[in-house]
């Protein structure tokens, strides 16, 4: 029996105190793990919405309500309808510092007869389109074609099933990545199938028509400014040429939502230093009451022969062995917790949402094990070494 | 007194999941009343959940009944979605609530059941 | 080999009369001889327990030295000398000494684990026989009484046959059988083992194994 064995007979024939501290630590890395990997989340979800908003800017109606509606359907994956004469493209195409603008159309299905909301659905001019297409070409080879329609990656239709919207069959050809955005719950179509689908909606009596003599109505325009102009002129070229409609930095939308995440961010940074402190004394304190408790049973084991290196390697190994376990158990407990509710946090949240790849959990685990381990070596260092300076001859003495 | 320590949890799991089925695990509720076929997989749940605290209460004078606890548990993590189909959108409740807190649930009354019997099986040895 | 006080004392801070010290030990030489039994005797709180803990090497004297052979006890790095106390020193402390989280046997077997020199289970559960707690070798300590906890304390001390045994008040809470069987055991140590063996003590009948008798009260050797 050396050192090591006899920290594990102590743990195992004192299950109460072993389970004690362990909880404790458990405790401490579910707070830290969870934490992370929810900051983790949105940090990644608002690279992943920046990626796929590869616009300068985006023209809306000039609406009050279209572009917290946009915001809307972006963030938490609601549905809008929201049109603009078509005409308004022409217009966004002559001002100076335009490079491509890429309208979208956006048409809100009926209740599907799969569920109990809406469907978002997309069209898009497969021509001049960059914003959705290069996604699409992530998880499929080819361009959509009439009749075809890509999901998103929370619309639970496999490739090769008929999506039925407003009585009409649309084969889905393609599942498409995730980006933790609303845009995950919408479906995309090209412009053709698009104005298939209005038609349809016409004739079910749903409208989307601004009057009743325009010909084709758009949503939005997608426009990637050409090099060498300035964002902020164009933006405000275009809100000055193009009649009823609105033009917004894509920036501006992403420092919104950055801002909150910042918010979100902190809070829940806080919430791990505040647990981290707070596991940090009670620690303290177990170990402390512990090590007070153990005082005599400690140097007995330095009178026979038991070094104070010994001593401090038992106290280690012990605080070391509950706290790994503790480790694991509460990285175990966050991910059991956090994995299966994500689509749960990300609505709650409203904020874009992606769980992080593998390496970079893999990595957040291994700081956490690290973090809950190094703080029970902490704890129980600072008793250990505190025991070990004192005579064994003194304790051995007290209440003998 | 520990092997009777098992029973009484995994009793009060299973009427989390029956009870949660109906209440505040429930799947997605229509605005105009009408279901879809995750209704369904939560009244399946229903029963599961009630057959589970059945069987919780047997291997409380029965240790053996541990082990068919194992498959009705499995029967409740495959129940929603994999053998009753849910809705088409992950942000539907069904989906994002009813779904995992039911593969939690009945999992972690699987690994109970697994350990009352290893432990009972020990203690007979 | 020989263990020699030269000059040691003990002072202990505290608020007492006038003096903010008090020493429990008064500056005092002397020779513990192998082969023999020396026996210290007076009333409690005299400073006995001190010495022995001084001479045990578990206690930093305020003065003077403890040489084992001719090796200065407490100017050695602690490793060094708790390597020495495992191998060469074998105390029976005071009060409840066992680690409860072991089992009787494992308890006696424990120091010479610790030290890298193990001992059989054989051998510990001959000297636990020896000393009438064979019964209770699987028992964990919270079960003992005092008396059977003192005679595993005995054993632990012998069983590693260190070349020194200081025993305080070994026989405290024991009956007269097994006060006599614990004494003799200890003098057969030093008779037939050539073992270096000091008992603290204020049992009378202790004097009849003594081979020098000493008294010590308010910290000085009578």
């Amino acid at each position: 029996m050396n050192a090591f064995s006899l920290a594990i007979k102590n743990l195992i024939r004192k299950p109460g105190r072993t389970a004690a501290l362990t909880l404790l630590t458990a405790f401490l890395a579910l707070s830290v793990f969870g934490g992370s990997l929810v900051v983790g989340s949105l940090r990644r979800g608002l690279g992943s919405l920046e990626s796929r908003l590869g616009a300068d800017i985006i023209v809306l109606p000039a609406s009050a309500q279209s572009k917290v509606s946009f915001e809307k359907l972006l963030l938490q994956g609601t549905t809008g309808a929201f049109y603009m004469d078509a005409s308004s493209l022409e217009s966004v195409r002559e001002v100076a510092g335009v490079e491509v603008a890429a309208p979208q159309t956006f048409l809100a299905s009926l209740k599907a007869d799969c569920c109990a909301v809406k469907v978002q659905v997309i069209g898009m001019d497969p021509a001049t389109d960059f914003v959705v297409q290069p996604w699409i070409a992530q998880s499929y080879g080819r361009q959509l074609t009439y009749m075809d329609v890509a999901v998103g990656c929370k619309v639970e239709a496999d490739v090769g099933e008929t999506l039925r919207i407003y009585d009409e069959n649309c084969h889905v050809v393609a599942r498409l990545a995730p980006t933790g955005t609303g845009l995950d719950t919408a479906v995309y179509c090209s412009m053709d199938t698009m104005n298939h689908l209005l038609a349809a909606a016409e004739a079910k009596g749903v409208s989307h028509k601004i009057t009743t003599d325009s010909e084709d109505t758009i949503s939005a325009i997608y426009v990637k400014v050409k090099d060498g102009y300035d964002i902020d002129q164009v933006n405000s070229r275009l809100n000055g040429h193009v009649r009823k409609a609105t033009a917004v930095r894509t920036r501006s939308m992403l420092t919104q939502v950055s801002d909150s995440l910042a918010g979100v961010s902190r809070t829940v940074s806080l919430l791990i230093a505040a647990v981290w402190v707070l596991s940090l004394i009670i620690l303290l304190i177990a170990f402390a009451m512990m090590a007070a408790e153990r005082r005599r049973e400690f140097a007995v084991l330095r009178l026979i022969g038991t070094s104070r290196r010994g001593l401090c390697r038992l106290i280690l190994t012990e605080s070391g062995l509950c706290s790994l376990a503790g480790g694991l158990i509460g990285i175990g407990a966050a991910a059991a917790v956090v994995f299966p509710f994500t689509t749960l946090i990300e609505t709650q949240l409203g904020l874009p949402y992606l769980t992080p790849d593998a390496k970079t959990m893999a990595l957040l685990a291994a700081a956490t094990l690290v973090l809950t381990v190094g703080i029970g070596a902490l704890a129980s260092g600072w008793s250990a070494l505190r025991l070990s300076r004192v005579d064994p001859g003194a304790t051995l003495r007290e209440g003998a | 007194m520990k092997k009777k320590l098992f029973s009484p949890l995994i009793f009060v799991l299973a009427l989390v999941v029956a009870v949660g089925s109906q209440t505040f695990l429930s799947p997605c509720v229509h605005e105009d009343g009408s279901f879809g076929s995750c209704h369904w997989a939560g009244q399946a749940l229903l029963g599961v959940g009630l057959l589970l605290a059945a069987l919780a209460l047997l291997s409380w004078v029965r240790t053996d009944v541990y082990l068919a606890i194992l498959p009705a548990a499995l029967l409740g993590c495959l129940t929603p979605g994999t053998l009753i189909p849910l809705c088409k959108m992950s942000a539907m409740r069904c989906r994002a609530v009813m779904q995992p807190a039911m593969i939690l649930l009945c999992g972690l009354i699987a690994l109970l059941a697994l350990a009352g019997f290893i432990v009972n099986r020990k203690r007979a040895q | 080999m020989t263990i020699r006080a030269e000059n040691i004392s003990k002072r202990y801070f505290r608020k007492t009369g006038q003096a903010n010290y008090f020493e429990a030990v008064k500056p005092l030489s002397l020779t513990l001889e192998e082969g023999a039994v020396t026996v210290l005797m007076g009333r409690s709180g005299g400073g006995k327990t001190t010495l022995l803990h001084m001479l045990s090497g578990l206690l930093t004297p305020t003065g003077g030295k403890v040489w084992l052979g001719d090796t200065d006890l407490y100017a050695l790095p602690d490793a060094r000398l708790s390597r020495l106390r495992g191998e060469k020193i074998g105390v029976v402390p005071q009060g409840r000494s066992a680690i409860d989280t072991l089992t009787v046997l494992e308890n006696v077997l424990l120091p010479g684990r610790l030290c890298g020199q193990p001992k059989s289970r054989e051998t510990a559960l001959q000297w636990l026989d020896t000393l009438e707690i064979g019964h209770l070798a699987e028992a964990r300590p919270a079960a003992l009484s005092g008396g059977e906890l003192r005679r595993m304390a005995i054993a632990r001390a012998l069983i590693q046959e260190p070349q020194i045994l200081l025993a305080d008040e070994p026989t405290g809470d024991l009956d007269d059988a097994s006060t006599h069987l614990a004494l003799s055991l200890l003098q057969k140590a030093a008779h037939e083992g050539g073992k270096t063996v000091f008992l603290v003590t204020h049992e009378n009948d202790a004097r009849d194994y003594a081979d020098r008798l000493y008294r010590m009260d308010d910290g000085a050797l009578r």
